[in-house]
């Protein structure tokens, strides 16, 4: 039985930029941070993850998920990615770092307006990550746990 | 008493210079008129004499505005302000104007003296710098609009630069540390390929295609910001052959698609002809790029004129613009599809540009998977220097 409050969630890294997603997870790899780390290259396909229309991985009903999600996609965009997760009332929860590219005070605004209160400026080390971590009361969950002491 | 009359004899003929005066009943008849007002009303003294102000309404003004004045003077009050009258040929002509009551020793109007000042061309002035100050904030909507993607645009890959050029420090320190372990300097070959094979090519090629792509930017920048200096030539352009040439420069990339390109005919249209024909190259540029890969590519292009414009339609039977993203489409370096065929993202917001210094625009309607249908007016007739800003 999955229980969401004591396992290191799965890290969701939603970026059309294959290098940032790659410095951003080569950042919290470096940290030491053991979650597992999937990527999207785009919102529609973040979306697809929840939301599930064919083949392909899916969300794990009772899974833990945490989103790293950039606001600036083409097509579907972060904030229609943010607007669909917030609408619907069993994913509406699900902890979302917004990612911005620039400190665009309008964009944080679009987050916040969209019940997002917690975004981190690119590029993302790992230090600003865990604080906004903390921020989401998520820190527990994301302590790393020796694999040899916990199956 | 004499001398009194004299005075205002002269006082009369200098206001009859100076101003347009109107003399009223209490009713509101026109008792008299000097010539300046004959002459901007362009109505004789007899055609005036008689009737009242109404002959020179302009409809501008509801009624209640006359209400106003009506109230204002009857109560034995003048009355100052702005009203806008038609001549007897139809055009409108501004004047500032006070209307004095005369009172009769009852304490009652007895008639109205109404001087006027014609104001229309500083009326015109006034409009013309509003629209001035209109288009002004357009532009410093635009502008900053431009300022924010390409912030956004350039620190995408510069993200790219920064981070991998990290990695690149943090390869060699671990290559100098392998040098440093090793006795004799002989480096055993594990210690250092994985740097050598993984990590150095993936860093440069990311800093590479980052490097790359700001090049690009600042390239596309550049050449949106030359054509906004660019000195147009305003003519009468015959559309078919505009149309025409476009399609013919690209006579080789539309036979490859095996392209159905038709033309109705077209209205002419004021524009610049070099730049109305970049329009069309960028629209058959678009619908080729963005044709369909299940259907043969057909082009559609019509015209009509309304409202004084020309009004173009490029039509295609492409993969067409979901609705929400058809705003985007305009926007400087947005990309419909950027895993798609090669482009820098500045095709419509070169059109865009190009036709808004014609006095001209351009939109976009597109069901989705139909095709898209993209519009762009011109200026009709020869437009006005004044408007030109």
């Amino acid at each position: 039985m999955n229980n969401a409050g004591t396992r290191a969630p799965a890290i969701l890294i939603v970026d059309d930029d294959e290098g940032h997603a790659i410095l951003a997870r080569e950042s919290l790899e470096a940290a030491g941070l053991n979650n597992s780390i999937q990527h999207f290259r785009d919102g529609q396909a973040a979306l697809d993850f929840f939301f599930p229309v064919g083949p392909g991985p899916h969300a794990v009903r009772g899974g833990a998920y945490l989103m790293l999600l950039d606001i600036r996609m083409p097509k579907v965009d972060g904030v229609e990615v943010l607007r669909r997760l917030k609408a619907d009332p069993e994913l509406h929860n699900l902890p979302v770092i917004a990612l911005t590219t620039a400190d665009d005070a309008r964009e944080v605004e679009r987050c916040h307006a969209l019940g997002c209160d917690v975004y981190l400026q690119k590029p993302v080390d790992y230090e600003k990550f865990t604080e906004a971590i903390r921020r989401l009361g998520l820190f527990m969950t994301l302590l790393l746990i020796p694999p040899t002491k916990k199956s | 008493m004499r001398t009194t009359v004299r005075e205002l004899q002269d006082i009369k003929a200098a206001l009859d210079q100076h101003s347009i005066v109107a003399i009223t009943d209490a009713s509101g008849r026109i008792t008299y008129v000097n010539d300046k007002f004959c002459s901007i009303s362009k109505y004789s003294r007899d055609e005036l004499l008689g009737k009242d102000h109404r002959i020179i309404n302009s409809g501008y003004h509801p009624k209640a505005f006359f209400r106003g004045i009506w109230g204002t003077i009857r109560s034995g009050r003048t009355w100052h302000g702005e009203i806008r009258n038609r001549a007897k040929d139809g055009s409108t002509y501004w004047v500032d104007t006070t209307i004095y009551p005369c009172m009769s020793p009852a304490g009652k109007p007895a008639q109205y003296v109404a001087i006027r000042t014609d104001i229309t061309q500083r009326k015109a002035d006034e409009a013309q710098l509003q629209r001035y100050a209109e288009d002004l904030a357009e532009k410093n909507k635009e502008l900053e609009a431009i300022v924010n993607t390409l912030s956004h645009d350039l620190r995408s890959p510069l993200i790219n630069v920064q981070g991998f050029g990290k990695q690149l420090s943090r390869a060699c320190e671990r290559i100098h540390a392998a040098f440093a372990a090793a006795p004799d300097r002989a480096v055993p070959a594990s210690a250092v390929r994985q740097q050598l094979e993984v990590a150095i090519p993936q860093a440069l090629k990311f800093i590479n295609a980052g490097v790359g792509r700001m090049d690009l930017l600042l390239a596309g920048l550049l050449r949106f910001s030359r054509l906004g200096r660019e000195a147009l030539t305003i003519e009468r352009l015959d559309m078919n052959a505009v149309a025409a040439e476009a399609f013919s420069a690209m006579k080789f990339q539309l036979d490859a698609a095996k392209a159905d390109v038709r033309m109705g005919p077209l209205p002419a249209g004021y524009g610049d002809k070099v730049q109305t024909s970049q329009v069309f190259g960028n629209l058959i540029d678009n619908a080729l790029k963005y044709r369909h890969p299940k259907r043969a590519l057909r082009i559609m292009v019509e015209g009509h004129v309304k409202d004084g414009q020309s009004v173009y339609s490029v039509a295609d039977n492409g993969v067409g613009i979901a609705p929400e993203h058809q705003l985007k489409a305009f926007e400087i370096f947005h990309r419909l599809d950027p895993d798609g065929p090669p482009g820098e993202g500045l095709g419509l917001t070169i059109a865009r540009r190009v036709l808004e210094r014609q006095k001209g625009r351009i939109w976009v309607e597109s069901a989705g998977e139909g095709g898209s249908t993209f519009y762009f007016s011109l200026p009709s007739t020869e437009p006005q220097p004044l408007s030109t800003p």
